[in-house]
């Protein structure tokens, strides 16, 4: 993702918030605006319902313009969708990478109601503990996590990576995932897993 | 009622040695009396049956399928969210805080001030409001009207040290003296006897945590009796007495819980800021309050690794023998007190002496950062050695054993040049044809990891066979779960899938925070010694089954329990015992860990001399620790210590702007973590000379030499001491420059 999207996500939430008049987010309201927001509590602010399919269920929420698809996963659907992590809010890290119609996105630089009717698919959508993908399985065997902060994201991304290469390279695998940051240097394992993955599922 | 493992009959003979505690992540010493007697011990390190093999996680198929619940994920029925609101400025006092617009915004519950009126950072906490969702938390914190009487602040260290800079703290000098050893005529004296001296500044900036669950808590108060706090922290313990001072209640009625915690590093001790503020919203609503912090908050007020500025002259005579060294060191810890381990770290340099100094700047506090204070005086005393070597061109791995008492290193640094291939580099600094350098460099490091006798382990066998092990504990993603659960089950003849474990729980046993690799060393053996008493109650027990005289003869292997020729399985051994089933409660035994660590890294790296591009190639790192308790994460261990000290070398590094006195890179966006492109070939090794049986924290030792061997392998290649971490592309094309490699035109 480019630095763009994440401008672009900024000046959408801002017009959420107060209208297109007050449209960054780090502008501090006026008393006066503040009151014309009271005043409008049908506004912009009240949101609307959204239909989200996570992990082939159809749920619906509740939301604000404004809101993201990992904030609504996380924050207003209920039971929640936490799966997806919540680290930068910026598109910036991978923690909150989501399937959207089988394509990797940062959940964060996406809104809720862009994401509305298609599919979404999130790291407890491609396995469970019991029965986990060929990632996840190999992301336990190669000891690919630690914290395990930012292994769904990395496992979401790299199952939709080995779908569309199934052969990886080193260096191709790198590549794929180089939108995930690991804090306590998992690296080199992930790199394992992947390539693991995608022997064991072409054997 | 379990039955109760019985106190033994006469008082054991004792004796009294120190331990290391950890307050705040930073170790301090104390005396402790421990028994004389030892008991079992863990046996060779080599005839295990699960110990010392390579363990898969027990809560990886949880992490892995995104069904682990850290405390980012809590969500409670009422809850609110809470945000904090920061100071913009480097040094102000609040002269106002006018709330009445953000209040009136419809989901905003609350609205408090935090406590400190002067504020000496760009990022203090101000003001924290709860709102019904995190969107409206914003909001009103947009709407929230500070008046500031900006105050002269200060942020680079250099300017701090100025005849008439900006006081950091109002009572306080900018710069104080924490330490002086050894004798400043002698050292002085000493340098006579040099063949050649170096003398040099070696500089580290400051750097983040970067933990990806940010901190903060999930306070579930709502306004009875007693509480429930969901904290991310490294020390459950940590949490119940602050939160319970906050919330007015007795700590006994406030408990922590850590399920999983998304890093730490050093960073997570206590409630906090965020917590106490977290607290007080609760209070004030009555309701569930959730505060992380955003990932902003998370670079300008959660503190970071302590920066250092280090002055150091050392002499060298022809023949590799060190005769004398100067030191002069701050600590740049902001408005804190820093840290940094005394020079000249872990080498014998004759004559030394050296002088410690906290230096203040308008800065959040550095706090403890996995080995807090050893990075950097690592990477200065590394880069001086090498440059005495190269001066006097002598091999830098010779020198480092001539300078070395300890042999352990000196077996490690034979081991590790094996593997890099030491062999192959050019003792010409910059010798290599081409644009694209390579060089190789080498470092050495060393930490405690120490036990201490903080934790209480229960383990429960019952009569169906279950076997559990609990303890308050917390797993930061070192594994501590799945070696609590292989020491129960070796113990008793079990596979790992037959224990189940309990931690994160402050009602639990207690535990030691985790900090400075003290987490293994105290928990094994008390999980050890659990295990020990259980089974032999449960021996107890059996004894009359198996016709045996003594419970000690009898034998628990393969899922069996047997003694005499006769032999019962688990579980017919487990029908005999009371429904409730038998504990066994362990504690720390001194004789099961051990102190000390030894840890060596080298590195190969290429550079691009005519981009000043580093390219890490291929990093090894040996370590040893007594037993390895897991060997697939005492690996990933060593790994997860050389890319953070990669990061720390080459890209990372907090920017702060003079003028603003506010940190320009406070993101993911502009401060540059390692990434998957970067990754070299990385070959942990598990140093399986070292015989003790002993278990020792590793985690702190794996991230110290790094820094030096990459500093070190970019000289060998370019010829260019860059001084200065992270050694970013312009600093070596300027050491090319003044080192004439480079001319003005190229440049």
């Amino acid at each position: 993702m480019s630095k763009h999207d994440a401008g672009r996500r900024k000046f959408l939430k801002g017009v959420g918030i107060a209208g297109a008049g007050a449209a960054i987010t780090d502008h501090l309201w006026t008393e006066a605006e503040a009151k014309e927001q009271q005043a409008k509590p049908n506004g912009m602010s009240r949101g609307g319902k959204v239909v989200l399919n996570v992990n082939g269920e159809e749920r619906t929420v509740e939301v604000e313009p404004r809101t993201t698809l990992l904030n609504a996963m996380r924050n207003h659907l209920d039971p929640a969708v936490t799966g997806p992590k919540l680290v930068c809010d910026m598109g910036t890290c991978g923690a909150c990478t989501v399937l959207i119609d089988d394509k990797p996105v940062y959940s964060c630089l996406v809104l809720a109601v862009d994401a509305a009717n298609k599919k979404i698919t999130t790291a407890e959508g491609l396995g469970t503990p019991e029965k986990p993908n060929a990632v996840q399985a190999a992301f336990v065997e190669h000891d690919a996590l630690m914290c395990g902060f930012c292994t769904p994201g990395f496992v979401t991304t790299i199952s939709a990576y080995l779908k569309k290469n199934p052969n990886p390279s080193l260096a191709e695998v790198k590549e794929a995932c180089k939108g995930n940051f690991c804090r306590c240097g998992t690296y080199p394992r992930v790199f394992e897993a992947a390539l693991a993955a995608a022997k064991g599922s072409q054997a | 009622m379990p039955q109760q493992a019985q106190p033994s009959p006469s008082p054991k003979p004792k004796k009294k040695i120190r331990v290391p505690r950890v307050v705040n992540g930073v170790e301090q010493m104390v005396e402790i009396e421990v028994d004389e007697d030892s008991g079992p011990g863990w046996g060779p390190n080599d005839k295990h049956t699960l110990l010392n093999k390579r363990m898969t996680r027990v809560d990886g198929p949880l992490k892995a399928a995104g069904a682990a619940r850290y405390t980012y994920d809590q969500r409670l029925p009422g809850m609110l969210y809470g945000r904090i609101l920061r100071c913009p400025h480097a040094h102000a006092r609040v002269t106002r805080v006018d709330s009445n617009a953000a209040s009136a915004i419809p989901g905003v519950k609350a609205i408090i001030q935090a406590p400190l009126k002067e504020l000496r950072y760009a990022g203090a906490a101000v003001a924290a409001v709860a709102a019904t969702s995190p969107e409206i938390a914003e909001d009103a914190l947009r709407a929230l009207k500070v008046t500031y009487e900006v105050l002269p602040h200060v942020v680079h260290a250099p300017d701090a040290i100025k005849p008439g800079a900006p006081k950091v703290i109002e009572q306080e000098n900018n710069l104080q003296q924490k330490a002086k050893n050894g004798d400043p005529q002698k050292a002085e004296a000493a340098f006579a006897g040099a063949d050649e001296i170096v003398e040099a500044e070696y500089i580290c900036a400051r750097v983040h945590h970067a933990c990806l669950e940010t901190h903060g808590m999930v306070v579930d108060y709502r306004g009875g009796n007693e509480a429930t706090i969901y904290a991310s922290t490294q020390g459950t313990f940590t949490i119940p007495a602050d939160a319970a001072k906050e919330l007015g209640l007795p700590q006994s009625a406030v408990t922590a819980s850590v399920e999983h915690m998304g890093g730490g590093f050093g960073s997570k001790f206590g409630i906090g800021i965020e917590g106490m503020l977290a607290c007080r919203l609760s209070k004030q609503t009555k309701a569930p309050v959730k505060l992380m912090l955003t990932r902003y908050d998370e670079f300008v007020m959660a503190g970071n690794r302590s920066g250092a500025w280090q002055k150091l002259k050392a002499g060298v005579k022809k023949d590799g023998t060190i005769v004398a060294m100067q030191a002069r060191q701050y600590r740049l810890g902001g408005i804190g007190q820093g840290s940094q381990a005394g020079q000249p770290y872990i080498y014998t340099m004759g004559e030394a002496y050296r002088e410690i100094y906290a230096l203040h700047t308008n800065e959040d506090s550095a706090i403890a950062m996995r080995a807090p204070g050893h990075p950097q005086a690592s990477f200065a005393a590394e880069s001086l050695v090498d440059e005495l070597a190269y001066k006097i061109k002598m091999d830098p791995v010779a020198f480092r054993k001539k300078n070395l008492r300890d042999p352990v290193y000196h077996r490690q640094l034979d081991r590790a040049a094996q593997e890099i291939g030491w062999s192959r580099r050019n003792p010409v600094a910059g010798g290599n044809p081409g644009p694209l350098k390579r060089g190789l460099g080498c470092a050495v490091g060393i930490w405690g990891g120490a036990g201490n006798d903080q934790c209480k382990v229960d383990v429960t066998v019952s009569g169906d066979g279950a076997v559990l092990v609990a303890v308050g504990t917390q797993d930061l993603g070192t594994g501590t779960r799945t070696y609590m659960r292989a020491i129960v089950a070796e113990e008793f003849g079990l596979g790992v899938k037959d224990v189940q474990e309990r931690i994160g729980n402050s009602k639990l046993g207690g535990a030691n925070p985790s900090g400075g690799s003290t987490t293994s060393p105290s928990l094994a053996p008390s999980v050890k010694d659990a295990a020990i008493k259980t089974r032999l109650l449960l021996a107890q027990r059996v004894a009359s089954l198996l016709g045996a005289a003594k419970p000690e003869e009898i034998v628990f292997a393969d899922k069996k329990v047997s003694a005499g020729g006769r032999s019962v399985t688990w579980q017919e051994a487990c029908a005999s015992l009371p429904a409730a089933g038998i504990t066994g409660h362990g504690v720390w035994r001194s004789d099961l860990s051990s102190r000390g660590v030894h840890g060596v890294c080298f590195a190969e790296v290429e550079v691009d001399v005519e981009t000043g591009h580093v390219k890490p190639i291929k990093m090894v790192h040996i370590q040893d620790g007594g037993l390895p308790l897991n060997r697939l994460t005492f690996e990933s261990q060593i790994n997860g210590g050389m890319i953070q000290s990669l990061g720390q070398a080459l890209w990372e590094g907090r920017v702060m702007d003079a003028q603003l006195g506010i940190q320009l890179n406070p993101g993911f966006g502009d401060y540059k973590l390692p990434g998957t492109l970067e990754m070299p070939e990385m070959v942990p090794i598990i140093d399986d000379d070292d015989k003790r049986e002993a278990v020792i924290g590793i985690a702190e030792g794996c991230n110290i030499p790094s820094l030096g061997a990459l500093a070190n392998a970019v000289f060998n290649a370019t010829g260019v001491r860059v001084r200065e971490l992270p050694i970013t592309p312009d600093k070596i094309l300027m050491g090319l420059l003044s080192n004439g490699s480079l001319s003005r035109t190229q440049a």
